[in-house]
């Protein structure tokens, strides 16, 4: 015991009490939203970008839950996955969507948990169904929920990124595109009313287009907010914009448009390539393992640029061999090459003379077909005979067009009993190709199904 | 639906507990008289004159003493303010909206599910921690503070404490559970829109019996896994001669409806082995078949609604286009004892058409959403009473947390993964148990096998039924065995660990060690024989939400009369037991 009488030590403590106060207010003052206000902790985490905001949207929920908890989250997103799979597992649809609500709002932030699970719902979900409007349903669950992610990690280059791999890879080559791709712009959920769900297609753009829309936002993010993506190689990766407008222009001859819309489309793709990625800087290490040398490369580089970016006549060597050996992981040439035949106006007539001849042949508009599929391979003859486009023939979806194109030319005489000339466009593509099993299957496989169609 | 719930046979149940709770009773009177006894003649004038006192207060209970208490339990229990968590309960329905999904006036069958299943588990969830904390504390509470004292010196009978305890508890638990359960059906109608009012509802279905016709024409028991982990659905193969066929009992004119069409409801699952044509559903059609008249009659191709459900009118008068001949569905198709037999068949070549047995039944006319939500209230309600049973009869011999803890626990063991693990670690235990059910299991599969080949007549269906369910019953067994055979019980366990032994190598024979490792090892499972008996099946409680949740009435016989027996079960044990350990315990002893 001490010789204090009550009240004196009642004074102690309230002494203490508010001489402790003055490092707790000092440290954890919150901020008023303004830089360099609040306390200590506050500032550490304005500078560091650590606050709950500087991620993304708050999830008013979800902070709630986790406060909740009382740091019993990870039990509790233990307990959800287990549910989650017995649901996934008995094809329980609706309470597995639940549950994923449920994991998300207790780790809004674990970049890996929304991409998992939006990838389950676009992928795994939606093919467990059998009608393809309720699988594209699915999709596009899937890809809400993607998107719900990134407004909650909005510095997430990883999530931003697999956002537009469900618009250009999901949607653009399922085997269900072509319904996905119409469902695209005419939903079939009979609310939006054959119109378009605004909120998976807001500015009611082709899938490409929002596709490429949705990497040049990862682009961005990893520019802006510093923040490497670890999926595939940079080069690869800062790719993806420019190859969605390729597969954009190239789904537009599939479709049948051959009008100026797809012209300007091949231009844009080729101006994207060559003056937007063809321009990127990408540093490479150079020289031994460890040797901490870097070079800036762009694909569009010139030898002469490279001479003059380094200075001793072994590295320009090695140079230009890392630059080569980049174009070719990433197929420059040929898409360089394909983009400036495809602007042509000549492709892209020979293109309409071989879609115009398949649907006279469907027809059987036989006459006009031959008429068609001649002028077709009269077109590709020449622009495959020119030297900056060689390249072009060893692109096998442009051998198969070519080829299907002489395979309708040479049935319609066989219809009319008549011998085609020995002579004719292209003869020296179908020999170069005479041996290629694969190819030749293919071919007859779409020319049996356009037969079939004639029998329908 | 993911469970196929089989009725419940009163007989077995009966004969089951009586086996349990008259096996504890007399395990209980035998430790009693034997420790009586190891105490001589006083020992034995206490025991006689203990038992005499139980049955003094068996005789004179007192309903009105009884109700004096339970009343005492409810306004103690108000006092100890149990109302709060209403609370809770506010606050989880106002913030309810922002894990619900949807609000945009687009409610699909789903979204319901989620609805139906979020209210009742949050009135379970609610409810069963109050009544499990509230009646836990109750007589321990009043032990300590002495409370106790005043009443066993008026005339109350510790039988009449543990009773009123009980009907108390049960009572303030009701009142909540009703509030509850009102405000929470009112939250569903008022957060569906109305146009999506139609879909709440109660089904009452008609379901049959499943039996499978392989793609040779072969009567099969299953059909093809199409490769799901969850092996609940079997498959049939499109354009051959695989069939599922359903039989259906008790049909009548009373199974048609208004318009005198029969309702046959579908929810089968599609799995296509290609491609095939995506603009269409998988189709299939049904085929009624009339065994005594040989007759049969082959619907149109229908198209199937994966995971949505299909249903089809099926009109009583059966006639098909440029075909003279029609039949009626109820005079041509039933047979004489009332059963209806439709076979379904996959159209699609190589695509196939997954079912079980709840896939297909026959639709009656629906009951109001209301009926089959009480229902399952009804349930809720069932469970917590369990859980004050075992509570207050805990607390009796327990102090307040411990008797907490324990029921929580009990209720934890309770739920459908413990009690398969408890099944496999209780059922056998020898090697020569799977060799001699594998052999019973194949005996049994020929001879259902040969039963499917009889001609068709009237003892048929009979043999048939009875060679499925034996089958069946022997099937699980060997199952359960196997699961439960690796690594054998407790010491076995140890040892198999210690020496790095694999649980599928042989123990080393002729080592009496190992001999008597394994028969303690038998002792101590059937200890845990009796330990899994005592644990309640809680699954029983929970499906009655599924199936209110799926849109289906709760059946009496598969979901509603198992959870009252199971309750009825607890009611008398429990009672006893919380009475006797009041009655031997020394109240001084806090």
């Amino acid at each position: 015991m001490n010789g204090l009488t009550s009240q004196q030590r009642k004074l102690t403590y309230l002494g203490g009490i508010l001489v402790l106060l003055i490092p707790i207010i000092a440290l954890g003052l919150p901020s008023d939203g303004k830089d360099g206000t609040g306390g200590k902790l506050a500032q550490l985490r304005a500078r560091y970008e650590l606050g709950e905001a500087d991620l993304g949207d708050v999830d008013p929920s979800s902070a709630t839950m986790n406060l909740v908890l009382l740091g019993m989250r990870g039990v509790a997103v233990n307990m959800l996955y287990a549910d989650f799979e017995k649901q996934k597992n008995a094809k329980m649809w609706a309470e597995m969507e639940a549950t994923t609500k449920s994991i998300v709002r207790l780790q809004p932030h674990f970049e890996k948990v929304w991409e998992m699970n939006g990838w389950n719902l676009a992928y795994n979900t939606s093919a467990e169904w059998d009608a393809v409007p309720d699988r594209y349903g699915w999709v596009k669950k899937g890809g809400k929920f993607m998107i719900e992610g990134v407004k909650r990690n909005r510095k997430s280059t990883h999530l931003q990124y697999h956002v537009g791999v469900i618009y250009q890879k999901k949607i653009g080559t399922a085997d269900e595109s072509t319904y996905f791709r119409k469902y695209f712009l005419h939903d079939p959920d009979p609310k939006f009313k054959d119109g378009v769900d605004h909120e998976f297609n807001p500015e009611e753009l082709d899938n490409y287009l929002v596709a490429k829309k949705e990497y040049r936002k990862a682009c961005d993010i990893e520019d802006t907010e510093h923040k490497p993506q670890h999926i595939t190689d940079r080069s690869l990766f800062r790719s993806t914009p420019a190859r969605c407008q390729f597969d954009y222009a190239a789904v537009l001859h599939k479709d049948g448009k051959f009008g100026e819309e797809t012209q300007i489309a091949w231009q844009e793709a080729l101006s994207d390539w060559t003056t937007k990625y063809g321009q990127e800087v990408f540093t490479v290490p150079i020289g031994e393992l460890g040797s901490g040398l870097k070079f800036d490369i762009r694909m569009e580089m010139t030898k002469d640029e490279i001479k003059r970016e380094v200075a001793s006549p072994d590295d320009v060597v090695h140079m230009i061999d890392i630059v080569e050996k980049y174009r070719k992981m990433v197929n420059y040439y040929y898409w360089r090459t394909r983009g400036k035949c495809e602007a042509e106006q000549v492709t892209s007539e020979s293109h309409r003379n071989f879609y115009m001849a398949n649907q006279a042949y469907k027809n059987q508009d036989f006459i006009k077909a031959r008429d068609f599929a001649f002028a077709g391979m009269k077109g590709f003859d020449d622009i495959l005979k020119r030297s900056e486009f060689l390249d072009l023939r060893s692109e096998e979806t442009l051998v198969e067009e070519c080829l299907l194109g002489v395979t309708v030319w040479k049935d319609i005489y066989r219809l009319s009993q008549e011998e085609p000339p020995a002579d004719y466009p292209l003869k020296w593509l179908v020999n170069e190709y005479q041996g290629n099993e694969q190819l030749n299957k293919n071919v007859m496989k779409t020319f049996k199904r356009m037969y079939l169609d004639i029998n329908k | 639906m993911s469970f196929d719930a089989q009725p419940i046979v009163f007989s077995e149940a009966l004969i089951a507990w009586l086996v349990t709770a008259g096996g504890l009773l007399l395990l209980i009177l035998g430790v009693s008289f034997l420790s009586a006894l190891s105490q001589g003649n006083s020992g034995l004038k206490m025991f006689s004159s203990e038992a005499g006192g139980v049955l003094s207060d068996l005789i004179s209970l007192s309903p009105r003493r009884i109700w004096a208490l339970s009343k005492l339990t409810f306004i103690e229990a108000y006092r100890r303010k149990a109302l709060a968590v209403f609370v809770v309960f506010a606050l989880l329905f106002m913030f309810a909206g922002w894990f619900m999904g949807g609000g945009d006036g687009d409610i699909t069958n789903d979204q319901v599910k989620v609805y139906v299943s979020f209210v009742l588990r949050a009135i379970s969830w609610l409810t069963l921690p109050m009544a499990l904390v509230l009646s836990s504390f109750g007589i321990p509470e009043d032990i300590r503070v002495r409370s106790l004292h005043t009443v066993v010196t008026k005339p109350a009978r510790r039988l009449e404490i543990v009773i009123g305890r009980v009907l108390g508890f049960a009572l303030i638990g009701t009142l909540v559970l009703s509030v509850m359960s009102v405000v929470g059906w009112i939250w569903i109608v008022r957060e569906i829109p109305a146009k999506a009012q139609e879909m709440l509802v109660c089904r009452v279905p008609v379901k049959g019996d499943l039996t499978f016709i392989d793609r040779n024409g072969v009567p099969a028991e299953k059909g093809i896994n199409t490769g799901d982990i969850v092996d609940f659905r079997s498959y049939i193969e499109g354009a051959t001669k695989a069939r599922a066929i359903w039989t259906f009992s008790g049909v009548g004119e009373n199974s048609l409806d208004a318009e005198g069409n029969l309702n046959l409801e579908n929810q089968f699952f599609a799995f296509r082995s290609y491609k095939g044509d995506m603009n269409h559903q998988l189709l299939y059609d049904f085929q009624f078949r009339n065994p005594e008249k040989k007759i049969s009659f082959t619907t149109n191709p229908m198209e199937m609604g994966e995971f949505r459900g299909v249903r089809n009118k099926i009109s009583r008068k059966l006639e098909r286009p440029g075909d003279e001949k029609t039949y009626d569905l109820i005079k041509d198709f039933v047979t004489s004892k009332g059963t209806l037999t439709v076979e379904v068949s996959c159209i699609d070549r190589e695509q196939y058409l997954g079912m079980a047995r709840p896939d297909l039944f026959i639709r009656l006319p629906d009951r109001s959403f209301a009926a089959g939500y009480f229902k399952a209230v009804l349930g809720i309600e069932l469970m917590m009473i369990l859980v004050i049973l075992i509570s207050v009869c805990s607390s009796t011999f327990l102090k307040g947390p411990i008797a907490a803890l324990l029921t929580f626990v009990l209720l934890i063991l309770g739920g459908e993964d413990s009690h398969k693990f408890m099944d496999q670690l209780v059922t056998g235990r020898s090697k020569e148990n799977i060799e001699v059910l594998d052999q019973q299991v194949k005996q049994l599969e020929a001879a259902y096998v040969e039963a499917m080949k009889m001609p068709d007549g009237d003892q048929k269906e009979a043999v048939v039924q009875a060679a499925k369910k034996q089958l069946q019953i022997n099937r699980n067994k060997l199952q359960t065995i196997k699961d439960g055979f690796k690594g054998g019980g407790f010491f076995e366990s140890i040892y198999r660990i210690y020496t790095h032994m694999n649980d599928t190598t042989e123990l080393p024979e002729g080592n009496p060690a190992m001999t008597i490792m394994v028969k303690v090892d038998d002792r101590l499972t059937g200890f845990l024989w009796l330990c899994k008996q005592i644990i309640p099946r809680l699954a029983t409680f929970n499906n009655m939400s599924e199936y209110v949740a799926n849109g289906f009435d709760v059946p009496w016989d598969s979901a509603l009369l198992p959870c009252v027996l199971i309750t009825l079960g607890y009611l008398l044990p429990c009672i006893l037991l919380g009475y006797f350990a009041l009655r031997v315990r020394e109240l001084e002893s806090k």
